[in-house]
């Protein structure tokens, strides 16, 4: 490796987020380095679910930046040259109480005047989508939009590409400082060299509080551990993607949808549930602030597994073969952090996408390459702007 | 105590003598992770990793009863049970199973090496259930004892898919699935490792060998050798594995507290 190098767009981050961008701007002809501390979709996006979930969107420029990023994932299909396993396959939030059916209710309403396609199911007519429900479950709210795709093979997908598109993806190799000269990002220093580049996107999942500090901006990010439960490969037996009403109520902290039991409240628990293309039944998961810590805990699986037989009974049947948890980059309110720097030209923040990083990969990685290479954007991004919190 | 013993990966000869005279393990780990369920398992002493747990264990055969508890509880498979004692040509070996249907006394199957390649064929002579909760079959099988030392595993279900096949048709390693769980051929492998792949568990996340039903039991030791080869990198440097619970499968109804 050359002393220097040099980059016109350097990207701090190989999760799903970074090689998003980077494959967007490779497609616009940009010259781009990904430079990743560990390896490819080591991060959240390799230890995470893949819900491509557009109703568990907060209504609001929150729904239609995910919406509007829904189509891209079709071309991306198309395009990749890995099968990234999307599966228009419809999701399904379930209510327990006739409290959560109402909200449900309600919430339903509200998104289908933005446009998504939201039907309201009674427990009978849940026969036609899943093999069985448990007793407590009342019904739920049905999107026909919802997708599913595989988070790993997206992010493997998305940075195969823009790699073959000429972009230059440096593994191992960690950014230590930014140096900023005249109110413009000039270096960056890393672990393998320092790179000369005027341009940085900072997609560094919970790294990005990390990357903030080197040009002295508080980016607040912070790392939330969600822990899934994986089951050996069955028969497909989970047409749609199906999630609790506590799930969406501790995501989008909503207050009528939160756990009433007091352990699941603190652990966050919200249920969901996916099968992969492999078969295997992704059982999820929890919200817990505990630091970097992404282990995984007796607690936690036991409280999963619990949760997921009060919906889906049927899964008790099934071995737990592996558990695994990763570190959502947490904002405060739950919506991705994206735009420049007040006094920084070029740097760039794609980060804090929280539990819907994968949603959003596509469009964060479509709007940013605007943003770096004209200056302006196709959707209105001033509501993801990191001055929403001061 | 027991201070003596010889490192893991040497105390297979130490094994193959004791064995004349009655059952012992055999401890053929190589797992420089943090992992020490075998030590826990012993109830003589035989086994013991020590305080530092990455270490390999070191073995004492002559300690040993053959009770099997290591062989049911180490998350690697890799300790089974050795008896030479009828001096007939043959060995019995112990082996933990977790695939497929139960083993049937008495049947004859394949068994396999640790790349899962076929070796040869045995007779089941013993099926038994070792452990509490959530027990592991220890299945004793009859193979000649050139193969004894080999053996890691019995081919099941792939006997019954493949059984129309010729016997000597044996296909090249490189074709053959290293990750026999997700069915993942070396050949598959050295492609993804093209991309500059460095770590192990950037290579199961880019192929999903070790993602199957065993943990990366079976595939690890091969792939770190190859990754490290690829990488110019060293073995411990690529690293392993992450091992997260539950180190066995368990079934989902009895996680959640059902008939607990
Ligand atoms: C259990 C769980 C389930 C989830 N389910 C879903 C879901 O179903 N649908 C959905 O849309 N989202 C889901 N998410 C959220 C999603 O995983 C994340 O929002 C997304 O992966 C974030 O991507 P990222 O690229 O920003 O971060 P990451 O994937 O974490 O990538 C950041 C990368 O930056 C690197 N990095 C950090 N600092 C530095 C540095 N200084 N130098 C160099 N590199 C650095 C890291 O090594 C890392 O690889 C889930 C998350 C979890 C934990
Ligand atoms: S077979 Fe029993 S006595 Fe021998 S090493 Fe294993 S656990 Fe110890
Ligand atoms: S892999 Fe098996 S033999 Fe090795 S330390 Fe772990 S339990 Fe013991």
């Amino acid at each position: 490796m050359p002393e220097v190098m040099s980059s016109e767009v350097v990207v701090i981050g190989g999760g799903v987020i970074g090689a998003a961008v980077a494959y967007y701007l490779c497609r616009e002809g940009a010259e781009v380095m990904i430079v990743e501390e560990d390896d490819l979709a080591s991060g959240a996006s390799g230890a995470c679910d893949g819900f491509v979930s557009l109703q568990t969107k907060t209504p609001g420029p929150h729904l239609r930046l995910a919406m509007g990023g829904a189509q891209f994932f079709h071309e991306l299909a198309e395009d990749l040259e890995v099968d990234i396993e999307y599966r228009g396959c419809g999701g399904l939030l379930l209510a327990t109480t006739q409290e959560q059916m109402k909200e449900l209710r309600a919430r339903a309403k509200t998104l289908k005047a933005e446009g998504l396609e939201v039907e309201v199911l009674t427990a009978s007519d849940l026969k036609e989508l899943l093999p069985e429900v448990g007793k407590e479950v009342k019904g739920g709210s049905y999107c026909p939009q919802d997708a599913q795709v595989n988070p790993i093979s997206l992010t493997l997908g998305l940075a195969r590409k823009a790699q073959e598109m000429g972009a230059t993806i440096l593994r191992g190799c960690k950014v230590e400082n930014i140096v900023v000269t005249n109110n413009r990002v000039r270096e960056i220093h890393t672990t393998e060299g320092n790179i000369h580049s005027r341009r940085v996107v900072c997609a560094a999942g919970v790294g990005s509080n990390q990357i903030g500090k080197m040009i002295i901006v508080d980016v607040p990010v912070l790392p939330q551990r969600g822990q899934i439960l994986v089951t050996e490969s069955s028969e497909p037996v989970l047409k749609t993607l199906v999630a609790g009403a506590e799930y969406l109520g501790t995501k989008a902290n909503i207050e009528g949808l939160l756990p009433a039991d007091a352990e699941a409240a603190k652990l966050g628990l919200g249920f969901t549930a996916e099968q992969t293309a492999a078969g295997n039944l992704l059982l999820g998961s929890t919200r817990e602030f505990v630091g970097f810590d992404d282990q995984t805990t007796p607690e936690a699986m036991n409280a999963i597994a619990r949760n997921a037989l009060r919906y889906l009974p049927w899964v008790k049947d099934l071995d737990v073969i592996r558990s695994f948890a990763g570190l959502r980059p947490c904002s405060p309110d739950g919506l991705p952090i994206l735009g420049t720097i007040k006094g920084i030209r070029g740097f760039y923040l794609a980060t804090g996408h929280s539990g819907d990083g994968i949603c959003l990969a596509p469009i964060t990685g479509k709007l940013i390459s605007e943003l770096v290479l004209d200056g302006e954007t196709s959707l209105d991004i001033a509501p993801f702007s990191l001055y929403r919190f001061k | 105590m027991h201070s003596g013993g010889t490192e893991g990966r040497e105390s297979w000869r130490d094994s193959w003598e004791a064995a004349r005279e009655g059952t012992v393990a055999v401890v053929d780990c190589r797992q420089e992770i943090p992992c020490n369920p075998c030590e826990e398992a012993c109830p003589t002493g035989a086994i013991r990793v020590g305080p530092d747990i990455c270490a390999v264990p070191r073995f004492d055969p002559r300690a040993c009863n053959g009770c099997g508890r290591c062989v049911a509880l180490c998350p690697g498979m890799a300790v089974f049970l050795l008896d030479r004692r009828e001096d007939d040509g043959f060995a019995r070996v112990t082996l933990p199973y977790e695939m497929g249907r139960r083993p049937v006394e008495g049947e004859e199957v394949q068994v396999v090496d640790g790349e899962g390649k076929a070796l040869t064929g045995g007779k089941i002579l013993k099926v038994r259930a070792v452990g509490g909760k959530a027990p592991t079959l220890l299945v004793t099988v009859k193979v000649p004892e050139e193969a004894a030392l080999k053996v890691r595993g019995l081919r099941y279900r792939l006997i019954e898919r493949d059984a129309f096949r010729e016997a000597d048709e044996v296909p090249s390693f490189s074709g053959y699935p290293i990750c026999r769980c997700e069915d993942v051929s070396m050949e598959r492998v050295k492609d993804i490792l093209q991309a500059g792949l460095r770590s192990l568990t950037a290579l199961r996340r880019a192929s999903r060998v070790g993602l199957g039903y065993c943990p990366g039991m079976f595939c690890q030791s091969s792939l770190r050798e190859e990754l490290a080869r690829a990488a110019g990198r060293g073995e411990k440097e690529v690293g392993a594995f992450k091992v997260r619970p539950p180190v066995r499968p368990v079934k989902l109804g009895l996680l959640g507290g059902e008939n607990a």
